[in-house]
Parts: C-alpha cells; sequence; structure tokens
C-alpha cells in the first residue's frame, strides 16, 4: 500500500523532524526550576504559524508532542500529558490568535501567546493531576514570568527566521 | 518588528503580571487566634487581643509567649538552643512555633485553616 503525500505533507514533515531534533537538544540542558525551559521547539511553531498558517502549526506541534515523546521515553507519562497538555492549549490559543481582525499579531505577539497558554495548560494539569494543592499556585506567577521571557525571546527569534525566510524567497 | 496588537498584548501582560503576582502572594489573612500547646495536653486557644505575655509551664521550665499587635513570638524559653526564641514573631495564619526541648509549640490560626505544617 502507498500512501499518496501532498507537497504539504512533505514539508509539515520536515518542519516536524526540525523541531524534534531542538525538542531533544533542548532536554538535555538542565532546567533551574521543574517547569521552566526556553521552548525553543515552539520557535518552529511560530515560523510555521507565520508562514504556512495555524494547520500546518498544529501538525507540527502535536508531532512534536507525539514523536518527541516517543524517542524520549517519556510517552504516556506525566511529562507527556504536560507536554501535550501544553501544546494544545498553546495551539488552541494560537486558532483564536490568527482570527484577530487587522494586521493581527506579528511572531512575537504569538509567541508570547502560546508560551504564556502552554505554561498555563500545563501548570493546570499539573495542579489537576499530580499536586493538587493550593500552595502549587504561589509557583505559578514565577513560571508565567520565565514565559513571557522566553515566549517574547522565542517570538524574536521566529521573526528573524521568517524574515530572512522572506528575503530569501524574494 | 512588533504589530500594535503585539505591543498592545506585552502592555496588558506586563500589566497584569504583577498584579498576578499580588495577588497570588498577598492572600494571607490576619490572624484571629492562638492556639499553645505544652506536651500532650489538650491545646488552648485564645484570642490575640489585648496584648499580654503568657507564661507556659513545661517539662523542663516556664516559656513566655508575647502577644503583641496581632502576632506572637517565644519572648524567652529555659531551653539551650533557643531556637524558638529566635524564629521570630509569628506575623500570618498558619505559622508555627515551637520550643522541642520544653516540649511547646505555639500557632496562629485564622478563620480558616490553610495548612497543618509548611516545609522548605
Amino acid at each position: 500500500m502507498q500512501i499518496q503525500t501532498t507537497a504539504e505533507d512533505q514539508r509539515i514533515a520536515w518542519l516536524a523532524a526540525l523541531a524534534i531534533t531542538i525538542h531533544i537538544l533542548e532536554s538535555a540542558f538542565p532546567s533551574p526550576l521543574p517547569g521552566i525551559k526556553p521552548g525553543l521547539a515552539n520557535v518552529i511553531t511560530i515560523v510555521v504559524l507565520v508562514q504556512f498558517g495555524w494547520r500546518s502549526a498544529a501538525w507540527v506541534s502535536l508531532l512534536r508532542v507525539l514523536c518527541g515523546s516517543l524517542l524520549l521515553g517519556t510517552f504516556l507519562t506525566p511529562t507527556f500529558l504536560l507536554s501535550l497538555g501544553g501544546a494544545v492549549c498553546s495551539i488552541a490559543i494560537l486558532w483564536l490568535a490568527c482570527r484577530l481582525p487587522g494586521r493581527g499579531f506579528g511572531p512575537v505577539g504569538f509567541s508570547l501567546l502560546a508560551a504564556l497558554a502552554h505554561m498555563t495548560g500545563q501548570f493546570t494539569i499539573a495542579w489537576l493531576l499530580f499536586i493538587p494543592h493550593p500552595a502549587l499556585w504561589r509557583l505559578f506567577p514565577v513560571l508565567l514570568t520565565a514565559a513571557l521571557l522566553f515566549g517574547t525571546v522565542g517570538g524574536i527569534i521566529a521573526g528573524g527566521i521568517s524574515n530572512r525566510q522572506r528575503q530569501c524567497s524574494t | 518588528m512588533m504589530t500594535r496588537a503585539d505591543r498592545v498584548l506585552m502592555a496588558i501582560v506586563l500589566c497584569a503580571l504583577p498584579l498576578l503576582y499580588l495577588h497570588i502572594w498577598t492572600d494571607q489573612e490576619p490572624a484571629t487566634m492562638l492556639r499553645m500547646q505544652v506536651a500532650d495536653m489538650d491545646a488552648t486557644v485564645t484570642p490575640l487581643t489585648p496584648d499580654r505575655h503568657v507564661q507556659l509551664a513545661g517539662p523542663i521550665g516556664e516559656s513566655i509567649i508575647e502577644i503583641r499587635a496581632g502576632q506572637a513570638r517565644f519572648l524567652d524559653s529555659p531551653c539551650p538552643g533557643k531556637v524558638c526564641v529566635h524564629s521570630g514573631w509569628l506575623r500570618e495564619a498558619g505559622q508555627l512555633a515551637a520550643c522541642l526541648p520544653n516540649r511547646i509549640s505555639i500557632q496562629l490560626l485564622g478563620s480558616r485553616p490553610r495548612f497543618d505544617a509548611i516545609n522548605f
């Protein structure tokens, strides 16, 4: 049996592979606090969103979570659930953000929204499933601050990559 | 580089984040009562007004608890280490200080119980 692939399928596969690579490289870095990491793989999601639209970005993001967890051996573990929850939340907020009329958000706005949604979703899941203790919320503003920082930096990187790609294609 | 929506979003987030810190980190409710326990005896709960000193007799001597302005502390205790005295004022509901040698513990209580213990 042969599956017919479109050019879009192949593009998504390439981009997802890139995101997975970054995801795995990033998992090797130590984290100062549980839950805080730069989220560099999300830079790819934002670039894809800006260049190819929301559908491709959603595919790349979910494929990254799935394949990343299979390669790291965290599939269906709590880590995977947190990762998936965060990805689903950020994809959902990006879907909304894409529908903003006018010029809309740029890469920085998308990235910031995605980072905040990712953190909020992940945190809520951690609280509901793993540590249902009200004191956990004390950590929430700190984590959101990290999301703000890394989301903004990631957005600037994504913006830079998109601009360069546009220059190349013209 | 940044669109107007980006800037508006950034401004909202930068304003909301400090508010979130304030909201989540300052929900400490003022304490209203002080719970004192000596050894295996029943704990006594006493209001935090008026300001006064309370003498508690434990196995190795008499500990003095000072209650002032809605706060409480070990003023003195006959223990060797004085850990209880050095733990200072208890200000918020749920905070606890104990003198283990003299088997005395004090804890501030609010209208609703928060934590049994906080560990760092």
